[in-house]
């Protein structure tokens, strides 16, 4: 599959802060390429120097083949569509006339276009709106129907679906899968929504101090996610006093209640030898499951794993 | 040129649908009206002491006559230009940055070197229709208080010369885009042509406002009273060369800076 989105060392330095730090992306076409990292990671930087709005500091940034710089040629931008955290729109001009504006900027000569994009972004009722009346989720809605009213093939797309209502973001997720599967679009998304990257992304990357410390594809995460089994019972402190007699690491997290984890491959591949020993001990559990880790557990760890190796090369 | 013009037209829509129009024409509306009243003082100061438009303590000086109305305005343009042409073309480009609209301009087909353009088109565009709302209007009041010793060869030499140094002062508006665009903003613009206005009377002043493009237009009106002629030729270099410096500084600063 051709390489469609793509960076080599790319690092982007603001005085002694390296805000990306020699990353390398390479996203195939039909791809949806979750951006995961907490804030200030590097994540919209990235997205702001594959748009040619930053420049580089060294290595660089390619679409398709050709190198993005601030002065890039025009041809390129026939193809992307984006939106940059909030996308903002002329407050003074209706949510028609900034569409149009848009649709002019890029020679789009389908004015119906407008009409068919404000109907998938449900858009249509605030059409004669001035876009600074808009609510929060319906200026996203506009930033979205700005990105996809050319049909790029191309989206790099930062935090897309901050603001909108349940509803609409099932609405954006079943649109970005059906641009991805159907038409092969190729999509970078960045969010914080774990939750929802994880429903839609094929492939994931973790940014953390402007590097890239993990890529995995959605196949290869569902074997790295832990298992780990929980336990729960009547007296708390006399399980964990019997799970770790019996030689069970408890995983304890900062909460005082709530069920017990035990991470150990034997004890999640046979729970039933933990309800003996408890019922054995005098004490049943009164819950008792194995349960996957999700994406955001996945990606504390990570980013956990991450800080653990920097502090030891720190040093 | 096609993209040139569409980009001529969604400028010129986004200034159209906001205040600055009706700003800036308030603004400079009282640039005649303030000439018209100094002409009716100065024609009758004894019916003007009468009405109470001014005291016994009034030092007026001048002639009410038609061409120290029309130096009177143009007077008025050079130097008030400098601040409502520079306004415009701070609100062209600074809110952009304020409203944070760019990014919609910078990652599309459209060359960033055309879209500059066209933001500085609209303004000289712009600018020019408020300088000639302002000559038309100013021919009005002066017939409305009958000021004397009107003839057509004093009036097209008077606005011969208003036209010019409106002129002059709009092409010295493009650093103005510059340092909205560096300042990614309002208000470094606005500081920006205040600290120009000021140095330009300062210039002036202390001689050296041949030198100094903000001093032109003021000089070229008849300020100082001396007399300055329109198309000096060093003074239009250094006019024109400050223009172009402006305008080229521009569009290599939204083609080569980090922009967001």
């Amino acid at each position: 599959m051709k390489e469609v989105i793509s960076t080599t060392a790319l690092t982007k330095i603001y005085g002694t802060l390296r805000a990306v730090d020699n990353l390398n992306l390479s996203i195939k076409e039909g791809e949806i390429f979750g951006f995961l990292g907490l804030n200030g990671a590097g994540k919209t930087t990235t997205i702001r120097m594959l748009l040619g709005l930053v420049k580089p500091s060294f290595g660089a940034s390619y679409l398709r083949g050709k190198k993005i710089s601030t002065n890039s040629s025009t041809d390129i931008w026939h193809q992307v569509g984006f939106v940059v955290e909030t996308p903002y729109s002329y407050p003074e001009l209706t949510v028609f006339e900034n569409l149009d504006l848009i649709r002019r900027l890029r020679g789009i000569k389908d004015k119906n276009r407008i009409n068919q994009i404000s109907k998938v972004l449900r858009l249509e009722q605030y059409a004669a709106k001035k876009a600074g009346q808009l609510s929060r989720g319906n200026i996203q809605r506009l930033g979205l129907a700005k990105a996809l009213l050319h049909q790029p093939n191309i989206l790099l797309l930062d935090e897309p679906t901050t603001g909108l209502d349940p509803a609409g973001i099932i609405e954006i997720r079943r649109l970005l899968i059906s641009l991805a599967d159907k038409h092969r679009v190729t999509i970078l998304i960045s969010s914080h929504k774990l939750a929802e990257i994880a429903k839609i992304a094929t492939n994931i990357g973790i940014i953390h101090h402007g590097r890239l410390i993990k890529t995995i594809g959605r196949t290869d995460l569902k074997k790295q996610l832990k298992k780990s089994l929980l336990v729960e019972g009547r007296d708390r402190k006399a399980l964990k006093s019997i799970l770790t007699r019996a030689g069970y690491e408890i995983y304890s997290p900062t909460t005082k209640s709530g069920p017990l984890q035990i991470r150990d491959k034997n004890a999640v591949a046979a729970p039933e030898k933990i309800a003996t020993l408890l019922v054995n001990a005098g004490h049943p559990p009164t819950l008792l499951k194995v349960q996957q880790e999700d994406l955001e557990t996945f990606f504390l760890r990570s980013i956990q794993k991450a800080e653990q190796e920097r502090e030891i090369a720190d040093v | 040129m096609s993209r040139l013009i569409t980009c001529i037209y969604i400028e010129g829509k986004k200034l159209l649908r906001s205040r600055t129009p009706v700003v800036t024409t308030l603004a400079l509306t009282m640039i005649p009206f303030m000439g018209g009243f100094f002409m009716f003082v100065l024609k009758d100061p004894a019916l003007a002491l009468k009405l109470g438009f001014i005291s016994t303590k009034a030092q007026l000086l001048g002639s009410a006559d038609w061409p120290s109305y029309f130096n009177l305005l143009t007077q008025a343009i050079a130097i008030g230009g400098i601040l409502v042409f520079g306004f415009v073309t701070s609100w062209i480009f600074g809110r952009e940055y304020s409203d944070r609209t760019v990014v919609d301009l910078l990652a599309v087909p459209t060359p960033r070197s055309i879209i500059v353009l066209a933001k500085f088109i609209v303004a000289t565009l712009w600018c020019f229709a408020l300088s000639l709302y302002v000559l038309i209007l100013g021919y009005i009041v002066g017939k409305l208080v009958n000021i004397p010793a009107w003839s057509f060869p004093v009036t097209s030499q008077g606005a011969y010369k208003f036209l010019a140094c409106s002129l002059l002062t709009i092409s010295l508006s493009t650093p103005v885009g510059l340092v909205a665009s560096i300042g990614r903003g309002y208000l470094p613009p606005l500081a920006f042509t205040t600290l120009a206005l000021v140095l330009a009377q300062i210039m002036a002043a202390i001689g050296y406002g041949h030198y100094f493009p903000w001093s032109i237009p003021a000089l070229v009106s008849g300020i100082t009273g001396g007399s300055h002629p329109v198309f000096d030729q060093t003074s239009l270099t250094i006019v024109l060369l400050t223009s172009t410096l402006g305008l080229v500084g521009t569009i290599l600063w939204w083609q080569y800076a980090d922009q967001y």
